[in-house]
């Protein structure tokens, strides 16, 4: 064997051992270098990324005290079993991230003077998932309004007005399709589509989901068809109608994505598309200019029913288990001042969660802010389903055909499953 | 084949050449089949948000745009994520090398002791335990430790591939005769010099398996350095590359030219050991 490997093999690995240790080195040197606090701040919803970065600075630079580290990458479940969760976090307030809220995890925001200035009927909103009790544990900061994006400019040729009825509704898909233009844009292939879309406008028109999601969790695990409520029962109708929408989409709807959608209506390849705010930016990414406005799903005959899907799109929360509760503290009080929280929701087309919140004024939510003003609106029923049941897909296969009792008895009987388990 | 020397030999060598078509189309589809991909993420990565948006991959560019890259550069921090995922890297690689031989060679000299042989199974039955069965207690351990760090990953991957790596080289271990060791020893050599000058060099087709998987492993994983590490800042480029993948937004652009400016690394780590794989593997053929 000749020397020359050996050789060149133990130089390289002497060589990324000096390298090794020479990263150490100034990754440890990259921490406390400055003798400010450092504060970790974690957000969920990468595509604000950039605007979040820019509020820091601005926070960074406005005081001395504490230096904001921007955290998207950790893994919130990992923070908190260790103990050392994100300091202060900006985050879609979901059932998962209840959890922690409601095992006591979130620390009590309710002295803050900002709390106190959060509209009662969102922070009711919150404590439609589980709350711990006696506690301000979240602060609502956005709120996404969702309903029917609509083309404006395929409305206006057509000479149709925004439906306020069901039967208003199917007449205006029908004259549409007759028209040769595709009524709505579907894109089954993401099953959470179907679930915030059609589903979830069709359930929230038609149940009061709050009241149904009560009664399911008091009866529990005896959730069945025996039962006085259960997911067949009361679903079986809000299905069907949803069903009735299937023919008013293109052809190639079970194979269409998300984004695809968006592209198609940035195009003027439909008139409607069932989804909500987040969507319209990306619509507007493709830049053909084409102009969109929203309304709510009519699902039945009386114009009184007609009610948006809410949710909230972004809240903020400080652990228990915060090493540097008030610099926390401090993050959520500049999040919270008008010009930061109203610019953002401004921006990126949220509703606003303070009591002096100006209204939605772009062309395409304003429509969502009376509803929003006047408390017509629901959670999307989805939302309360636990992630352990695969519920986007049961509703997948019955948009492609499978027998909708079959599937909201298996959703009854995993529903029951889970009850007796907790 | 001979090598042929005089000018006129290419000439009648390219007629005798007979090309094996079926196997040329096969090796072509499986080229496309890189090639393709490979063309749409250099091609996408080229192309303003806009345009990237439209949904067709193959359109070329129009107008060609390198905003992409500068963006990938800075929302990852490219420069500091790079480094840590070297860091993870260098240390998996070294630390799978050099304990992984260790071991195998103590057990494999050792055989006849029940302790060797058992500690082999022990270490053996690890390869069945996955790392996310195990996680919520990996999470909990190396932070009371002070290892939910890029440390404690390169740690953990270590030991986790620790039951592999041994198996490949007490394989291997067998294969070379004891006699050499024996020689080395009338001259007066030790356990250590043995290893080191003698049975390390020899395992060294080995070590670059070895290797390769582990720079494979570690450069690549999610899963591990997105629960271990805890401080945002020393977080790997595969995790912090994962904000390209949201379910609300697409940024084709931004997150194809990422995965290339991550992949470069990568692509010469791999040249690299590929060539010593082959040189190992020839000399050990024409002894």
């Amino acid at each position: 064997m000749s020397p020359s490997p050996l050789s060149r093999l133990q130089t390289s690995r002497r060589g990324l051992l000096a390298a090794g240790g020479a990263l150490a080195a100034t990754g440890l040197a990259g921490c406390g270098a400055s003798g400010r606090k450092d504060v970790t701040f974690y957000q969920s919803k990468r595509e604000i990324f950039d605007h979040i970065k820019m509020l820091l600075a601005e926070l960074d630079a406005a005081q001395p005290q504490y230096r904001y580290v921007h955290d998207v990458a950790s893994n919130l479940s990992a923070g908190f079993a260790r103990r050392n969760p994100p300091d202060v976090a900006l985050q879609n307030y979901n059932l998962e991230m209840s959890r922690f809220r409601e095992r006591g995890g979130l620390s009590d925001l309710s002295d803050m003077e900002e709390a106190s200035r959060i509209r009662d009927d969102i922070k009711d909103l919150a404590d439609w998932y589980p709350p711990y009790p006696g506690r301000t544990s979240v602060l609502p900061w956005s709120v996404a309004g969702a309903a029917v994006i609509y083309n404006r400019a395929i409305f206006d040729e057509h000479g149709l007005s925004v439906p306020t009825t069901w039967s208003e509704f199917t007449a205006l898909c029908t004259e549409l399709q007759d028209a040769g233009v595709t009524p709505i844009y579907g894109t089954f292939a993401d099953a959470w589509t179907l679930n915030q879309g059609m589903f979830d406008y069709t359930l929230g028109g038609m149940i009061d989901v709050r009241t149904f999601y009560e009664q399911v969790t008091e009866i529990g695990e005896e959730v069945g068809p025996n039962a006085e409520h259960s997911f067949s029962k009361d679903w079986q109708e809000p299905i069907a109608r949803m069903l009735e929408l299937l023919p008013f989409h293109q052809d190639d709807a079970p194979a269409r994505t998300y984004n695809e959608g968006n592209t198609a209506m940035a195009n003027g390849e439909a008139a409607m598309l069932l989804q909500g705010p987040w969507a319209l930016p990306e619509i507007a990414k493709a830049e053909t200019g084409a102009e969109m406005g929203m309304f709510p799903l009519p699902v039945t005959e009386d114009p009184a029913d007609l009610k948006i899907r809410v949710n909230i799109d972004l809240a903020l929360w400080i652990p228990e288990a915060a090493d540097q509760p008030e610099g926390a503290r401090e993050l959520v009080k500049f999040f919270m001042q008008p010009e930061v929280q109203d610019t953002y929701n401004v921006d990126f087309l949220y509703l606003g969660t303070t009591k002096d919140a100006p209204p939605a004024t772009d062309p395409r939510i304003v429509e969502m802010q009376s509803y929003y003003d006047e408390a017509r609106y629901y959670m999307g029923a989805s939302q309360f389903i636990p992630n352990t049941i695969p519920w986007a897909n049961y509703l997948q296969a019955i948009v492609f055909g499978e027998k909708p009792e079959t599937m909201l008895a298996r959703l009854d009987s995993d529903w029951a499953s889970l009850a007796y388990r907790a | 084949m001979s090598t042929a020397s005089t000018s006129t030999a290419p000439r009648r060598m390219r007629a005798k050449v007979r090309y094996n078509v079926p196997a040329t189309i096969i090796l072509l589809v499986c080229a496309i089949t890189v090639a393709i991909p490979l063309f749409v993420t250099i091609n996408m990565s080229l192309k303003t948000t806009a345009q990237a948006v439209d949904g067709r991959a193959f359109t070329l560019p129009a107008p060609l745009s390198g905003d992409a890259f500068a963006e990938a550069w800075s929302l990852t921090d490219l420069p500091r994520a790079l480094s840590v995922s070297i860091f993870i890297t260098a240390i998996a690689v070294v630390g799978e090398i050099v304990i992984s031989s260790l071991a195998a060679y103590a057990i494999v000299r050792n055989w006849h002791r029940r302790l060797f042989r058992w500690s082999f199974f022990y270490l053996l039955a690890a390869m069945f335990i996955p790392f996310p069965v195990v996680a919520l207690p990996q999470v909990q351990m190396t932070g009371m430790l002070g290892l939910d760090n890029p440390v404690g990953v390169a740690a953990l991957h270590i030991v986790f591939a620790l039951a592999f790596n041994t198996m490949l080289f007490t394989a291997f271990l067998r294969s070379i005769p004891i006699s050499l060791e024996e020689s080395m020893r009338i001259d007066g050599a030790s356990t250590w010099q043995v290893f080191w000058r003698l049975i390390f060099p020899l395992l060294g087709p080995m070590s670059a398996t070895v290797g390769i998987f582990a720079f494979l492993q570690s450069w690549n994983d999610f899963m591990m350095p997105s629960l271990i590490i805890s401080d945002p800042r020393l977080q790997t480029v595969p995790v912090l590359q994962s904000m390209f993948q949201d379910q609300f937004s697409n940024n084709y652009n931004v997150s194809f030219a990422s995965y290339l400016m991550a992949m470069a690394p990568a692509i010469v780590a791999y040249l690299l050991a590929q060539k010593w794989v082959i040189s190992g593997l020839t000399q050990g053929a024409v002894k």
